[in-house]
């Protein structure tokens, strides 16, 4: 893996990229995703870019840029149509179907809409990440309470869903994303549902969350939240890498 | 250890939800498990009737009613010295017709509609040392000159000639078409089993589909996805087998003695090992048609 990733290396531009920190944890080397429906407008084209351990970055761009399709390429829910994706030096475009469930325990995900499940409490919701991975109930009955407290929760382990509000909603989900410890979390839009300042909550505990070592990969609309962060930002516009900038902002106009 | 009895915990929990097409499952393997089993049970039967009937090596032969005596005793003399035969005796007309009215006790009026005529012949029966030799002995008898000019259908000398072979191959062209009748039902009814258990496990499917999206986000193994719904595949045959193999020993027990008391010319006897087998092929077969159900309707519904 090291040695095709090394051969990969001289095509980047390594002098344009953000400040190198360590290894790089994504890499895409040239990558195009075409969908069948639509094959003279690829949904990403030619994206070239490494994200290195410890980085918070925010993914912007209009509706249809092509984030989402940056983000499940990422959890490879889909295969690019050309180019490599290596995540933790892992070729994604080659790895086996059986593979994918452990890359996947190394990316934590959190959504708009939260998916949490409703007929589970907020314990039950979180415990059930690592219980579907095997996890023995000694981790699970340590490990759920600790990131509830995180994520300050901690009074909240037996309510339903429906009984919180969407800020705590989210805040069960990023609990869930981060408490198999994955080295790296993506966000989708997790601020879309909720208002400014629960937002600002929100951006809070993901800040706190980079700070104990975990990359973050924020895909959002939210302008303020990016002007005001002034981390790294990487902007699509249909499909193309148009802006990769250290401390940046939103950039474009609406 | 701990995923086992979580499978079981979540496939348990799939009963539940989906009562109505998780008994509609169980009933359709039962019931096809049933007639395969009740086949399989009368096909033994049958096949102990017809190994006893080819141990039965006897051959009768019958004689024209104006057969003169010294070309009968001439034809006894000449079948005793075949080899294999053991002895020779005469039936008469009067003493067949005797035999046939003793057979015939339970309906008298049979032997009322004769009128006092005899439509039987007389015949010469042969027993046989040799049971293998059968075929070949009946053969001889069959090419004797004597035997040709005194036998009672003069036309055709084989029909003259009675043994347990030719019983066990009238038996064999019917159980023939019984058993390839047997056969296509039991596929057909596999067939609707496999339908049932394919559309159940889909509901189940369908049931929880945000935790399979949760679970795929997460990263659980394809194997810890699909485990609960084989699981309830499984445990959908394993009920409906066991049930089907307690009905037949039901019927082996109360409602094969009723019909032998009934039949009580036939022997319906089969042994125990020959039950197990078949109970034991009740299950597997079962449990193969649970995890083939489930692993289509997974295939279909649930890409990994």
């Amino acid at each position: 893996m090291t040695s095709q990733l090394s051969q990969a290396l001289p095509m980047l531009e390594v002098d344009e990229m953000a400040a190198p920190m360590g290894a790089p944890v994504i890499t895409f080397d040239h990558v195009t995703k075409t969908y069948p429906a639509q094959p003279k407008k690829p949904a990403l084209h030619d994206v070239t870019l490494q994200i290195f351990a410890g980085e918070f970055i925010f993914l912007v761009g209009h509706s249809g840029s092509g984030k989402s399709t940056f983000i499940r390429l990422l959890t490879r829910e889909i295969k690019p149509t050309s180019g490599k994706i290596y995540v933790a030096d892992e070729d994604l475009t080659t790895m086996r179907n059986w593979r994918v469930p452990y890359l996947r325990r190394n990316i934590g995900c959190v959504f708009q809409d939260f998916k949490l499940l409703p007929n589970k409490t907020v314990f039950e919701n979180v415990a059930f990440a690592l219980e579907v991975i095997g996890k023995s109930r000694h981790v699970i009955k340590t490990q759920v309470p600790e990131v509830l407290r995180l994520v300050g929760l901690s009074d909240k382990l037996n309510s339903y869903p429906d009984q919180l509000s969407g800020g705590q909603q989210q805040r069960v989900s990023i609990a869930r994303a981060i408490v198999n410890r994955p080295p790296l979390l993506i966000c989708d839009e997790p601020t879309g549902n909720l208002d400014p300042q629960t937002s600002r909550g929100i951006m809070d505990l993901l800040e706190r969350i980079n700070r104990t070592g975990t990359t973050v990969l924020v895909a959002t609309h939210d302008r303020e939240m990016v002007d005001n962060m002034r981390r790294r930002v990487i902007a699509l516009d249909r499909g193309h890498l148009t802006r990769d900038q250290d401390r940046g902002v939103y950039g474009f106009d609406v | 250890m701990s995923s086992l009895f979580y499978f079981f915990k979540e496939s348990l929990q799939g009963f539940a939800r989906n009562l109505s097409t998780t008994l509609g499952s169980i009933i359709t393997i039962f019931l096809s498990l049933l007639i395969i089993g009740v086949f399989l049970v009368s096909g033994s039967i049958v096949e102990r009737l017809v190994s006893s009937i080819e141990e039965e090596v006897s051959i009768t032969a019958y004689v024209a009613d104006d057969a003169p005596q010294e070309s009968i005793d001439g034809l006894m003399a000449q079948i005793q010295s075949i080899d294999g035969v053991a002895s020779v005796g005469f039936t008469t007309k009067e003493q067949a017709l005797e035999n046939f009215s003793n057979s015939m006790t339970t309906n008298p009026e049979i032997i009322e509609q004769l009128d006092g005529t005899n439509p039987l012949p007389a015949s010469i029966d042969v027993d046989l040392a040799d049971p293998q030799k059968v075929d070949e002995i009946a053969a001889s008898i069959e090419a004797d000159e004597t035997f040709r000019s005194i036998c009672d259908e003069p036309d055709n000398p084989a029909d003259s000639l009675k043994y347990g072979q030719k019983t066990v191959d009238k038996l064999f062209s019917v159980t023939k078409y019984v058993r390839y009748l047997g056969v296509a039902l039991v596929l057909l009814l596999v067939f609707i089993a496999l339908v049932f258990i394919n559309n159940t496990i889909r509901l189940a499917i369908m049931a929880r589909r945000k935790e399979i999206a949760i679970m795929r986000l997460v990263g659980a193994s394809n194997g810890f996805i699909r485990g609960p719904f084989l699981m309830e595949g499984a445990l959908h045959a394993l009920i409906g087998s066991l049930l089907a193999v307690g009905v037949l020993q039901l019927l082996r027990m109360y409602g094969i003695p009723r019909l032998q008391s009934a039949l009580s010319f036939l022997s319906l006897d089969v042994s125990g090992n020959t039950y197990l087998m078949i109970y034991i092929v009740l299950v597997v077969a079962g449990l193969v048609i649970g995890l083939l159900g489930s692993a289509f309707a997974m295939r279909l519904y649930l890409k990994v």
